[in-house]
Order: C-alpha cells, then structure tokens, then sequence
C-alpha cells in the first residue's frame, strides 16, 4: 500500500516538472498589442523593475535630447515608459534585474510602442545598453556611444521611425 | 510601517531572487501551486456538496468529510507553499494588483466561514449527520465555500493577465527625478 502511495506521489511529480520543462520557450501573450512597424529609442533612468515571470518590465524616465534632465509632461511631472523583455528567468541571464538595474541606473532601448497609446513597448530585437553609473551620455547620443557602456542581451543598435518590414515574432512560430 | 519597503525587502530576499533568476523554477513551482488547488477544489467540493444535499446523500457527513478534508489540508499546504515562492520572487508587483488583493480578501472569507461553521454550525452535527438535508447553515456553509473558491480560482488566474504595465505603482527606492546627477545638475545651473 505504502509502495503505491509512493510511486503515485514520485509519477505525479514526474509528471509535472516535464510539463513545466515545455512551457518557458514559449511567449506568454501574443505580440498584437504593440505596433511592430514603429520603432522608439529611448535613454532615460530605471524608476522601477517589474519582474514579471513572463515578461520582464523595466519603468524608465526618459531623458531630455540634452541627456541632463528627464522629460516632463504638461503638468511638469516626469514622464514614465515602460519596456517589456523575456521573462525574468532569461532577462536574468543576460544580467538584466531588479540588483543589475536599480533605480538610477542609465540604459538605452528601443522599443515597439503599444498601440493603445499608453506609454510602453516590447524591446523586440533591440540592443540594450547600461551606461556607467551616473553617467549620462552626451547630448544626442545613447548608452552604445560610450565605450564603457555594457551590453546586455542580444540584438542590434535600434534606429527610431517607420521599419520598411513589421517586426512581428507571432508569425516566426 | 511602509508595506512597499517591506514587500520590497521580500522581493529582494535571496528566496525572492532565486526563484525569480532560476529557469524555470516558476513554470515549476506554478504547475504544484495548481496541483494543490486542484486537490483543495475537488475534495472540497464534494464535502461541500454532501453539506448542500446534492451528492453522497446516503452517507453522514462526518464520513465524507472524514476521507476527503484530510487531502483539502495537503493540497491547501503544497498551495500555499508555491503562492508564497511565487509572491516573494515579485512581491512589490503583486502588493499593488488589485486581483491579487481581491483574492487574498476571498481566500480570508473563505477561511471565516469554514471557521464559523466548524465553531458553531458543525457543534450539533450528531442531530444531522445522516440527514439527506442538512440545517440551513450547513447548506449555506457549503454553498458560500463553493462559491469563494470559485472566485478565488478565477482572481488567481485574472493575475496572470493584470500584473503587466502598471503605470500607477509606486517608483522603487528614493530616486530624486528633480536631480538626477547631483553635482552634474548644479553645474549645468551654474552655467545654464
């Protein structure tokens, strides 16, 4: 009896963490709430990480074309963006979480926007760069102009406005 | 007492940081987080609807719930255990989720009820325990059971699909935005 229990107990877990062992590759939601047509390159300073198991959050204050201040909306409060990654699990792997990106730290992305309107993106195929601490770079320029910037994750530099072919990974299955 | 800096110290905890940096250790720990439930909702349901009338009417309630609490009290530890690796690896997201408050206030009242009914309701069960239709009290105990984890299972799953581009949560830490570089920004005063 005590043996039965035992391998009923032993097979359930077997079970389960195969069934997890599929899951991760997978994304959680499909891309169709951003517009993988358009592409925006940010630099700004890391408010807040959310992360998410499923997709990575960094909350961002975008910097001032001057890289000296954050942008500001009508009422003069800080504009916040957000932008969504790989899960938490990955991003971790390629340095990017709540320790490797505490509040203050530097970064440039870019990012497709969300089509709702709201202030937020996917990073899609974007590079991701960390600028040195408290280091802004200069006016124009992103983290991937300073030479002791560090790279995080793969992807190419992003270019911001219209993408001659959508970025859409739904249709790469 | 501020609850964010406390939750973020959860986040940050060497547990939080594990399960959230580890592959694949949330899909795991989620897949036992519903293997708990599941064992919590389908023994509980049963005892629940013998209290109702509904289902195995010829045989007292103390026996039904004899058999099957016991494995509502396993599936409710391994449930629990999972909710609390998977709140610690993102407390500070779950702290301002509406859904995830909603279904801690549900799984509260759940918990209420089964409280009044093993206090007061199942005090005179002798008289009833072999009824095919139990006091009104009972029925009421199981039907409002029934009901809350039903809510509960539907506020666990609404989370997966709330907890994402929050604008409204709070900034971590004390950053100042007014100045961002300290002497770089007095600088730029200076000469500006």
């Amino acid at each position: 009896m005590m043996n039965t229990k035992k391998a009923l107990i032993g097979g359930a877990a077997a079970v389960g963490i195969l069934a997890a062992g599929v899951v991760p590759g997978l994304a959680h939601h499909s891309f169709a709430m951003f517009d993988g047509s358009q592409v925006k390159v940010f630099t700004g300073v890391v408010t807040r990480i959310n992360p998410d198991a499923n997709h990575l959050q960094i909350f961002f204050a975008p910097l001032d074309e001057a890289r000296q201040a954050v942008l500001r909306n009508d009422n003069g409060e800080p504009q916040i963006w957000a932008v969504e990654m790989n899960g938490a699990a990955q991003a971790a792997q390629d340095g990017i979480s709540v320790n490797g990106f505490p509040p203050g730290t530097i970064f440039s992305v870019g990012l497709h926007p969300l089509r709702n309107g709201q202030p937020g993106g996917d990073r899609g195929e974007s590079a991701l760069y960390k600028c040195p601490e408290n280091t802004p770079p200069a006016a124009g320029e992103h983290c991937w102009d300073l030479p002791e910037s560090t790279s995080h994750g793969d992807g190419e530099i992003p270019v911001e406005g219209e993408l001659e072919e959508e970025y859409n990974p739904d249709q790469n299955g | 007492m501020d609850f964010y800096s406390f939750f973020a110290a959860i986040e940050n905890s060497a547990i939080g940081t594990f399960v959230r940096e580890t592959l694949n250790a949330l899909p795991i720990i989620n897949v036992f987080h519903v293997v708990g439930l599941s064992l919590v909702f389908g023994t509980i349901f049963m005892v629940d609807m013998r209290l109702i009338g509904l289902q195995s009417v010829s045989r007292p309630v103390s026996r039904v719930a004899q058999d099957l609490l016991k494995w509502t009290w396993v599936g409710f530890a391994l449930a629990a255990v999972t909710g609390l690796l998977m709140f610690a690896a993102n407390a500070t997201t779950f702290y301002v989720n509406l859904q995830f408050q909603l279904k801690m206030v549900a799984l509260v009242f759940a918990g209420l009820n089964m409280v009044v009914f093993e206090l007061i309701t199942a005090r005179n069960m002798a008289h009833w325990d072999n009824e095919r239709r139990t006091p009104p009290a009972a029925r009421f105990a199981g039907f409002a059971s029934i009901s809350l984890w039903v809510l509960i299972i539907v506020l666990g799953r609404w989370i997966g699909y709330t907890k994402g581009f929050n604008f409204s949560a709070p900034p971590a830490g004390d950053l100042d935005l007014d100045n961002l570089f300290g002497a770089i920004s007095l600088v730029q005063t200076a000469v500006g």
